[in-house]
C-alpha cells in the first residue's frame, strides 16, 4: 500500500504546485474562492498522507522544486483546464489505493477519490465544459 | 462462490431439520420453496446487485424526467449514459445479463411512473452514493476501484445537479 500512498502523495504535491500556478490567472471571485479551497483541501491530504506513510516507517521521495506544466497557463480557460486535469490525476491516485488498502485507509481513499472528482465537475461547470462528469472518474 | 453456495445448504438444511421438528404448515413451507422438486439452491444475492439495481433504476429516471420535459436532455442524457455504463460493467462482474427490455437498453415509456424533477433525481443520486461507497469499503480487492468509481460518479451527477 506504501507504493500507492507515495503515488497519491505525489499528486497531492504537485496539484498544490499547479495550483499555485494557475490561482494567479483567476479573478472572478467563484474562480478564486474554488481555487482556495481546493488547494486547502490538498495540503491537508498531503499533511494526513505524511503523517500515515510516516506511521508505516515507509519513505516518500521529496517534492520536486518544480514541475513541466502540461501546456503553458496564460489565461482562464487555461487555468480552468489545468486545474481539471490536476484533479483527475488526483483520482487516479487515489483509486489506485482502493485495492491495494482497507478499512480506515480504504475509506480515506475513497473521500479522496469522490472529492477530486466533484472538484473536476465544479471546474468542468465553472469552464462550461460538457459533459461536466464521466463515467468512471479515477479510471486512467 | 464455492464457499456462498455450501453456506446456503447448511442453512438450507437448518432449515429443514427446523421444518421437521415444527408444525410448519404446507403453505409456509410450500412459501419457502423447500417441497420445490427443484434442488437448484438459490445463490445469494451478489454484494454488488443492489449497486447495479440502482444504476438501471437511475437510468430509467433519467429517461422519464427527458421525457417529460426534452429541454433537459442535454443536461441529463450524459449522466443516464454514465448509469448505462455502470450497469454493463457491473452485469459483467457479477456475472448476470441485463433482462432484455430493461431500462438500460429499451426506450422509455409514455404514461409510465411520473417524471421525478432535478431535485428528485439529486437526492435518488447521493442514496445511490452511499449504496456505491459501502460497497466500496468492504469490497474485495479486485472490485475497490469499481465500485469506487461508480461511487465517484454517482457524487459528481449530483454535483452537477446542483
Amino acid at each position: 500500500m506504501s507504493a500507492e500512498l507515495s503515488a497519491a502523495l505525489a499528486a497531492e504535491e504537485a496539484a498544490i504546485y499547479a495550483y499555485g500556478i494557475l490561482g494567479v490567472q483567476l479573478t472572478g471571485e467563484g474562480d478564486l474562492a474554488e481555487a482556495r479551497a481546493a488547494e486547502a483541501a490538498h495540503r491537508a491530504r498531503r499533511d494526513a498522507l505524511v503523517s500515515r506513510l510516516s506511521a508505516l516507517q515507509a519513505s516518500a521521495a521529496p517534492a520536486p522544486a518544480g514541475y513541466d506544466l502540461p501546456f503553458e497557463v496564460t489565461d482562464r480557460a487555461g487555468a480552468l483546464k489545468l486545474a481539471i486535469q490536476v484533479e483527475d490525476g488526483v483520482a487516479q491516485a487515489w483509486r489506485a489505493v482502493l485495492p491495494a488498502s482497507e478499512g480506515a485507509d480504504r475509506a480515506t481513499a475513497l473521500n479522496a477519490l469522490i472529492d477530486a472528482a466533484v472538484r473536476a465537475t465544479r471546474w468542468r461547470r465553472l469552464g462550461e465544459v460538457t459533459p461536466a462528469t464521466m463515467a468512471w472518474p479515477g479510471r486512467a | 462462490m464455492a464457499t456462498m453456495v455450501l453456506t446456503y445448504r447448511v442453512k438450507r438444511r437448518q432449515l429443514i431439520r427446523l421444518a421437521a421438528g415444527t408444525a410448519l404448515s404446507a403453505t409456509a413451507l410450500a412459501g419457502c420453496g423447500l417441497l420445490d422438486d427443484d434442488p437448484e439452491p438459490v445463490p445469494p444475492p451478489d454484494a454488488l446487485q443492489p449497486v447495479l439495481d440502482e444504476a438501471l433504476q437511475l437510468a430509467a429516471a433519467y429517461d422519464r424526467a427527458v421525457l417529460a420535459e426534452p429541454g433537459l436532455a442535454k443536461r441529463l442524457q450524459p449522466l443516464a449514459e454514465d448509469h448505462r455504463a455502470h450497469a454493463a460493467e457491473l452485469a459483467r462482474v457479477i456475472g448476470v445479463t441485463l433482462p432484455s427490455g430493461a431500462p438500460a437498453s429499451s426506450a422509455p415509456v409514455a404514461g409510465g411512473d411520473a417524471a421525478d424533477s432535478v431535485a428528485t433525481l439529486r437526492k435518488a443520486e447521493l442514496a445511490a452514493l452511499k449504496t456505491a461507497s459501502a460497497a466500496c469499503r468492504t469490497a474485495p480487492a479486485a472490485r475497490a476501484g469499481l465500485a469506487g468509481s461508480i461511487a465517484a460518479a454517482r457524487a459528481t451527477h449530483a454535483e452537477a445537479l446542483r
